[in-house]
């Protein structure tokens, strides 16, 4: 299974918002819920974020001196500046301090603040699992309803089965085979030429050619996931009362299939696609390693190595929160969008 | 909305086209438009910091070898030679060490380079804890520092040394050091070229992606051949290898046997595997003891006993673990000391080496009473439970569990149960350091002086009961090794010092606590249709790069001018195969269009 453009649904489920909204609630009711839910949330995550990464074994500083020439003082030193001899409720306190001020701390390993390690990062992860949830949006969406408009067609066992097939191939192996074959015509790795030192146009011309593979990879593993919702979505659209009436109105199939069914067909890949957004900045691990693309996937995966706990407490709090933030939103943007589950 | 389908069919067809003509743009441009004479390397792993007091990470540590020299280099066979200093004397009692730099010695920015630089750095390392985090070790033992005048320093030390106290140490530039408000930041980020002694300087650093480095014109043996070296970041071996294949880069180290061979069969690519300076051995704990002798971890007692560590490592074949592990890429481990360093190589004459023999391990252990159990693991007799042992070994290694296949099933022969736990690399390091374990596979990459690696494995270089405090290898207190540490510490004679560190190793080896397996060979892979000439380091039979100085990429010149391949700048095969498709794509899709909005109309 694919962790590019994560997303906890299997194809096949059929999306709905995480927890059904009450019918009948009133707005600001709803509201309330679904803030205080977010909020406690996040407040887990700041927890969370602390403890959970201190049960990893490994000590920090013996890990990072291990195998080279220190000195017991330098080792002390290292200790000192990390603050890891200090009891772990003062460092924890630390924290949060810092936290509330917008500090996630310096990086042991890179010894640089981890918010410019991330901001240095997040442009070109979310070049490329933008550009490639872009694609795999729409790729996949316009395959499912065409898909499930000509249910058991060629088109649909071909279209369905292919994208199954991607969903299951390993992310890690295609990227390698999609090097293998394309590697030289296209660049093997990186986000640009070394040495190129190209500009304007050329520059967006390079940045492009080294996305092609990366991007070509994580579509593959991914649009099937939007393909599965729509089609079971369309499907379940197909049978409906309102379709026949737009037919006796004298609409073709295609008018029908898109004016009518498409849009409320569209509803429950809503919350698909933000939680997709969500994920975007986390990055993809195997994708960014394969292609040696500067993301923050591999930074997460580099932190967790050390173990340098200031890099793994700030990128899993700055991701954390933002899938939660995008949860929320699509909790309302649901809401206004199907007028059903708006107050009786 | 008759017309609506038909006009999404049409755009999608005009997408597609456009997509598919993009292809040749993005194939076209080509792969390499830099100058012909700059030799890419992929870089695999991490970069902190260029900053040569700070970074201790091997890629930075790798590139600032070209930019800084230290005042005393490892020559081509490892052997001290004259490096930011000419030559060098020591006081008959091995207390004052005076290093002579010779007039004319410039930076790259034309400044000249005296004693002073040597000074200062010395000195910032020893004064400045910030500055000690990657060679303090090495200033422990100066008492001070002193440029007498532009052409001579003069280090003294706390007690007399034989270890050359100039190698490994790169010198920088005072007048640019000094104006920085903290030194041990600058080159975190490159702003600006950099400034140092060495064959290239760093020019540009984009992070996780390239470094690039331009020749010297000022380095006092000559401006190298080649313009300069790019390193490109790539985060998998595999992807590295793809990219030597197309071209993209010429130089690739740390294949894995595998890749090694596969490339072996390209004709635009030669594959070498030079000496590596790293042993892979397997530890043995022998009751850790911490600095105040309190024990310490929780290996298994059994282990106390010397004559099971012995009957252990005789049952372990080192020539098989060679030939199936590494595909016969590595030499077989004696001491801790490579083959790269001939000097300290082996045993003293006449030793004599441990025999692979599970016969002869199963008499040791027969006569010392282990007697055998119904299930054949044998009994400890102290505590009357079955020997059984854990293995540890990193999971990020392959070599570990591969061997472990191995050892698992010759410790079986010999009554000796073992459980294999790969774990991550971190857990390794933090169980070892507190002698939580039995068995685990270690290794250490060694330089060219004996001297520290010996030193962790003092009585006095035990950690503290928590683990802090000092490094030991071992973790072993042996008063007969430190009375030799300590006399090769400070004999000057090269033929005596060699013997006694030789003498020393061979307590280790005796004692049974570490079997030292295999020296692999570090297995690279170039472009010879572009680059030859690559000095060895040893001469004979070593690496081309990740050398212990400069000489291997300094020494490399392109073949010819074609070599030059100045940047291929025609159109590929794939180009080529690409605008074709394009071109048939977009004309087909043209005709398409047309015949369908002919039969649409038609049928309106």
């Amino acid at each position: 299974m694919s962790d590019a453009v994560p997303s906890a649904l299997a194809p096949h489920e059929a999306v709905t918002p995480s927890d059904e909204p009450i019918r009948g609630a009133s707005l600001g009711r709803y509201l309330a819920t679904k803030a205080l839910g977010a909020a406690i949330s996040l407040l887990m995550v700041v927890v969370l974020g602390f403890f959970a990464f201190r049960i990893l074994p490994g000590d920090p500083v013996l890990s990072m001196t291990r195998g080279r020439m220190v000195t017991p003082e330098e080792i002390a030193r290292l200790r000192r500046e990390f603050g890891l001899d200090q009891p772990l409720v003062v460092q924890f306190g630390r924290y949060l301090a810092d936290l509330t001020r917008g500090d996630l701390g310096t990086s042991f390993f890179y010894n640089a603040p981890v918010s410019r390690l991330i901001a240095e990062r997040a442009g070109s992860t979310l070049l490329l699992t933008g550009t490639a949830a872009v694609i795999s949006i729409v790729l996949g969406l316009w395959l499912g309803q065409r898909a499930a408009w000509k249910r058991n067609s060629g088109f649909d066992k071909a279209t369905t089965g292919l994208a199954l097939v991607f969903w299951s191939v390993p992310t890690f192996w295609l990227g390698l085979l999609l090097l293998m074959a394309f590697g030289g015509p296209l660049p093997t790795g990186g986000m640009i030429t070394p040495g190129l030192n190209a500009t304007g146009f050329a520059y967006v011309v390079d940045v492009a050619r080294h996305l092609v593979l990366p991007v070509a990879a994580m579509v593959a593993v991914t649009y099937a996931q939007y393909l599965m919702t729509m089609r079971s979505s369309m499907l379940e659209e197909m049978t409906a009362d309102y379709l026949t009436t737009a037919r006796a109105k004298g609409l073709n199939e295609d008018g029908v299939r898109t004016k009518h069914a498409v849009p409320n067909a569209l509803l429950p890949t809503v919350t698909i696609i933000f939680m997709t957004l969500g994920h975007l900045i986390g990055g993809a691990i195997t994708v960014e390693t394969v292609f040696s693309w500067p993301g923050l996937g591999y930074l997460t995966y580099q932190a967790l190595s050390a173990p340098d706990l200031p890099l793994l407490q700030g990128t899993f709090v700055v991701f954390s929160s933002i899938v939660v933030i995008m949860n929320f939103l699509a909790d309302l943007v649901y809401r206004v969008l199907d007028p059903r589950l708006k107050a009786a | 909305m008759p017309g609506t389908p038909r006009r999404r069919r049409r755009l999608t067809a005009l997408l597609a086209a456009i997509v598919i003509g993009l292809v040749p743009v993005l194939a076209a441009t080509p792969a390499r438009a830099e100058d012909a004479a700059v030799l890419k390397l992929a870089a695999i792993a991490e970069i902190d910091s260029f900053n040569p007091f700070t970074t201790y990470l091997a890629t930075p540590i790798n590139i600032n070898r070209m930019q800084f020299e230290s005042l005393v280099e490892a020559g081509k066979d490892n052997e001290p030679v004259g490096g930011f200093a000419e030559k060098w004397e020591t006081s008959p009692d091995g207390r004052t060490w005076t290093f002579t730099i010779p007039d004319g010695r410039k930076w790259s920015d034309g400044q000249p380079a005296t004693a002073d630089d040597a000074a200062y750095t010395l000195t910032s390392i020893m004064t400045n804890e910030k500055l000690a985090s990657a060679n303090g070790s090495l200033v422990s033992n100066f008492a001070s520092v002193q440029a007498k005048d532009p052409k001579t320093l003069v280090i003294n030390m706390k007690a007399p040394q034989a270890g050359n106290p100039g190698l490994e140490i790169p010198i920088v530039p005072k007048h640019i050091w000094e104006k920085q408000a903290d030194p041990s930041t600058y080159l975190d980020e490159i702003t600006e070229p950099v400034v140092g002694s060495g064959p290239f300087q760093v020019t540009k650093y984009v992070k996780e992606q390239s470094v690039e480095l331009k020749a010297n014109p000022n380095f006092w043996r000559g401006p190298a051949k080649i313009g300069g070296i790019n390193w490109v970041y790539y985060k998998n071996i595999d992807a590295a290898v793809q990219g030597l294949k197309a071209g993209e880069i010429d130089l690739v180290s740390g294949l894995t046997v595998a890749q090694f061979n596969a490339l072996k069969n390209d004709p635009n690519i030669a594959t070498s595997n030079g000496a590596g300076r790293r042993y892979q051995g397997l530890a043995a704990n022998p009751g850790m003891t911490s600095i105040k002798n309190e024990p310490m971890g929780d290996g298994n007692p059994v282990l106390k006993d010397p004559v099971v560590r012995q009957a252990i490592f005789m049952a372990v074949d080192r020539n098989t673990i060679v030939d199936r592990v590494l595909g016969g890429y590595a030499k077989p481990g004696i001491t801790e000391v490579p083959t790269v360093y001939k000097d300290y190589f082996g045993l003293p004459a006449g030793a004599q080496e441990r025999p692979f023999d599970i016969a002869a391990a199963n008499k040791l252990l027969d006569d010392a009473g282990y007697t055998k159990g119904s299930d054949g693991i044998r009994i400890d007799k102290a505590t009357n439970k079955p020997i059984r042992l854990r293995l540890m070994g990193r999971n990020t290694v392959p070599e570990h569990s591969q061997m472990a296949d191995y050892v698992k099933p010759w410790l079986k022969q010999i009554g000796v149960d073992v459980t294999v736990q790969m774990v991550a690399g971190s857990k390794v390091s933090e169980d070892s350091a507190v002698g939580k374990y039995d068995l685990y596979f270690t290794g250490w990459g060694i330089g060219p002086d004996p001297d520290f690696q010996l030193s962790i494995n003092q009585c006095a270089s035990r950690p503290n009961k928590d683990g802090t405090g000092m490094t030991s290898e071992n973790g072993i207190c042996d008063p007969e090794f430190d009375k030799l540490y300590q006399q090769q510490h400070a004999e000057l004679d090269p033929a005596k010092r060699a013997d006694l560190v030789k003498q020393a190793y061979q307590r280790i080896y005796d004692s049974s606590v570490l079997d030292v397996l295999y020296y692999a060979d570090q297995l690279e892979a170039y472009r010879k249709d572009r680059w030859n000439d690559f000095q060895r380091q040893p001469s004979n039979g070593g690496p081309i790069s990740a050398q212990n100085s400069y000489w291997g990429l300094y020494s490399a010149s392109p073949i010819g001018s074609s070599s030059g391949n100045v940047g291929n700048t025609g159109l590929s095969t794939g180009a080529i195969a690409g605008i074709v498709i394009a071109a048939v794509v977009v004309i087909g899709g043209a005709v398409f269009l047309l015949r369908r909005r002919r039969s649409t109309d038609d049928r309106e």
